[in-house]
């Protein structure tokens, strides 16, 4: 299945930051503020909320001085 | 309508028809909040702007390209417009809760019937609010935020949120001009590829990290305590840089060390030219030092921050005896004292030179030199292709540099041939003395126009605001900031309301394009010929 098909996966990946992780990190965003919306405040929320901060975090540090 | 407005009503249409948009796709926050009495106010505030922009945008579609004296016009009069029909929400929910006119489900409750809202029955209150919001400035008519329903604290948070992207589309692409710090400073050979080249692929590649930079702010924000909603709303208001909030006391309200530090990072990334943000995240990191603007922001936000702390220290303003800091540690004595000095001293540093405007402690009774600290740092504001006010740090290089080079000249044969070197930039003199008449133009025009508001203010309040409390508050709405000293709110006199309304609206568009929109409007119409 292309991704591409997808209506709202398709748009980001039209016009959004033309890199997969990034374009990954539009599409989560989201997800994730429902995700502390409905699940509240519990272990899992906020380990979810931290992985999706930290992994931006370590994607643009890695994108600037690893893959550099 | 003369020839040359034409394809200025036509693109203007195509704006109020982009606002319809946002206020119809707002109803979803009524719907969530259960707030359906503010659902009708919110159709007729969209289908109002619909209907007038539909009928200028078919109406003159085939009327030509603009330029760039057409750019400028429809940036002044498009802020306008939308501040004039973004006033109809909150004057429509404000009658719709005071007038009740609907049955069940539809009924207002009792609970939303405060004088806070009741102020926006006034349409120039209305009117006030909207501008605020959509200038990014952040003054308010409102006495406790918190009190408002959630439709119209949404209101709020969105036309800021709105606003700030506009400026930067607006600085970045729409009017880049000599010293503007947009294309001037990213359009060089060297970085030619850096940004995108036409106006249409700028303006997506804002969006996409304006939105992603929303996500990380709200996971931000929450992850260090605030509530979902109030993650929300301050996250686009602080990226925006714009300072509404959804409390009585804006960061203030949840007195916690934790968010107040979590939320500096989120008004430096608004700070900071949205160029520089997308060539960081192509991974080249290095515009953190190496771009000047970027540069010049660390150095100022550091020394300002000290000097603020310093002053705050040496006037005892924070004599805590006991301060909580997080997960049980307390600090006591003098070390509180200097936590709490540097903990708001930093925050509201940040927060005005970010011209952000959110407030962790009142200010309106600190020393008149640390006012004026902060009032300097409204006036300059921070990088030029972000989302903050002020003068912007790009024409403080241009006029230290260009100055330095105009003076060195002297001492050289009329014949050399000399450069300003501004970051990989080689500029020739005819190059900076362009640069330089645009900074110095508009540093003038800047303290004219702050010089007329502040004698306005002064004609008009209550003698029981200082000077350097109307100098803040003055700086704080041309430099579309929102921190106030205590001035700005309902009843502060009609003629400082409308002054205040003419401050944050050049202040955001950098004055000169709503002077050509004056100057246009005035020739178009004879009236002087």
């Amino acid at each position: 299945m292309d991704l591409r098909n997808i209506p709202l996966v398709g748009f980001v990946l039209e016009f959004g930051a033309q890199d997969y992780f990034l374009d990954g990190m539009l599409l989560a965003g989201p997800l994730v503020v429902l995700a502390m919306i409905v699940g509240g405040r519990s272990p899992v929320t906020t380990a979810i909320v931290g992985l999706y901060v930290l992994s931006f975090a370590g994607y643009v540090v890695y994108n600037g001085v690893v893959a550099r | 309508m003369r020839q040359r407005l034409q394809p200025l009503a036509r693109d203007l249409g195509r704006i109020l028809m982009a606002l319809s948009g946002v206020v119809f796709a707002s109803v979803v926050v009524s719907l969530a909040w259960g707030e359906l009495f503010a659902v009708p106010a919110l159709v007729v505030s969209g289908l109002v702007p619909l209907g007038l922009g539909r009928l200028l945008s078919t109406r003159y579609d085939d009327d030509g390209e603009v330029g760039k004296l057409h750019g400028m016009m429809i940036a002044a009069s498009g802020w306008f417009l939308v501040a004039v029909f973004g006033t109809l929400p909150f004057v429509l929910v404000a009658w719709t809760v005071a007038v009740d006119p609907f049955p069940a489900p539809f009924a207002a409750p009792a609970a939303f019937d405060t004088p806070t809202l009741a102020a926006f029955r006034d349409p120039l209150n209305g009117f006030f609010e909207s501008m605020s919001g959509f200038t990014g400035t952040g003054l308010t008519m409102t006495d406790d935020e918190g009190v408002l329903p959630h439709t119209i604290q949404w209101w709020r948070t969105i036309t800021e949120w709105v606003g700030g992207v506009g400026v930067i589309v607006l600085t970045t692409a729409i009017l880049a001009r000599p010293g503007s710090g947009s294309l001037t400073l990213y359009e060089s050979e060297a970085r030619s590829e850096k940004i995108h080249p036409s106006v249409v692929s700028t303006v997506r590649t804002i969006w996409w990290i304006f939105i992603l930079f929303t996500f990380l702010a709200i996971s931000i924000l929450w992850l260090a305590g605030m509530p979902p909603w109030d993650a929300i709303n301050h996250a686009m208001t602080g990226l925006s840089t714009g300072g509404f909030s959804v409390t009585d006391a804006s960061i203030g309200e949840y007195n916690d060390p934790v968010i107040d530090f979590a939320m500096i990072p989120v008004m430096i990334l608004g700070s900071i030219a949205f160029p520089i943000h997308y060539l960081m995240l192509r991974g080249d990191l290095k515009n953190l030092y190496t771009d000047p603007q970027t540069r010049w922001l660390w150095g100022y936000f550091s020394l300002g921050s000290i000097a603020l702390v310093g002053l705050l220290w040496l006037d005892g303003t924070f004599e805590a005896g006991r301060v909580a800091v997080t997960n049980g540690v307390v600090l006591t004595g003098s070390t509180a004292s200097l936590f709490q000095t540097v903990r708001y001293g930093l925050f509201q540093f940040v927060s005005a030179a970010s011209c952000t405007g959110f407030g962790t402690i009142g200010i309106g009774d600190w020393s008149a030199p640390a006012q004026l600290t902060m009032s300097g740092a409204m006036v300059l504001g921070a990088a030029a292709g972000s989302t903050v006010g002020g003068i912007k740090l790009i024409r403080l290089i241009t006029l230290v540099k260009g100055t330095a080079f105009s003076i060195r000249g002297v001492f050289y044969p009329e014949s050399a041939v000399r450069y300003l070197k501004l970051d990989d930039r080689k500029l020739g003199e005819t190059e900076v003395s362009r640069e330089l008449e645009e900074a110095s133009i508009i540093a003038f025009l800047w303290f004219v126009f702050l010089a007329v508001g502040l004698a306005v203010l002064l004609l008009t309040i209550d003698g029981s605001f200082t000077l350097e409390n109307a100098v803040f508050e003055i700086t704080s709405a041309q430099g579309n900031v929102g921190l106030s000293s205590g001035i700005t709110g309902p009843a502060m006199p009609t003629p400082a309301k409308v002054m205040f309304l003419f401050n944050m609206w050049i202040g955001r568009l950098e004055i000169i394009p709503v002077l050509v929109l004056l100057r246009g409007l005035l020739d178009t119409f004879n009236v002087y010929r």
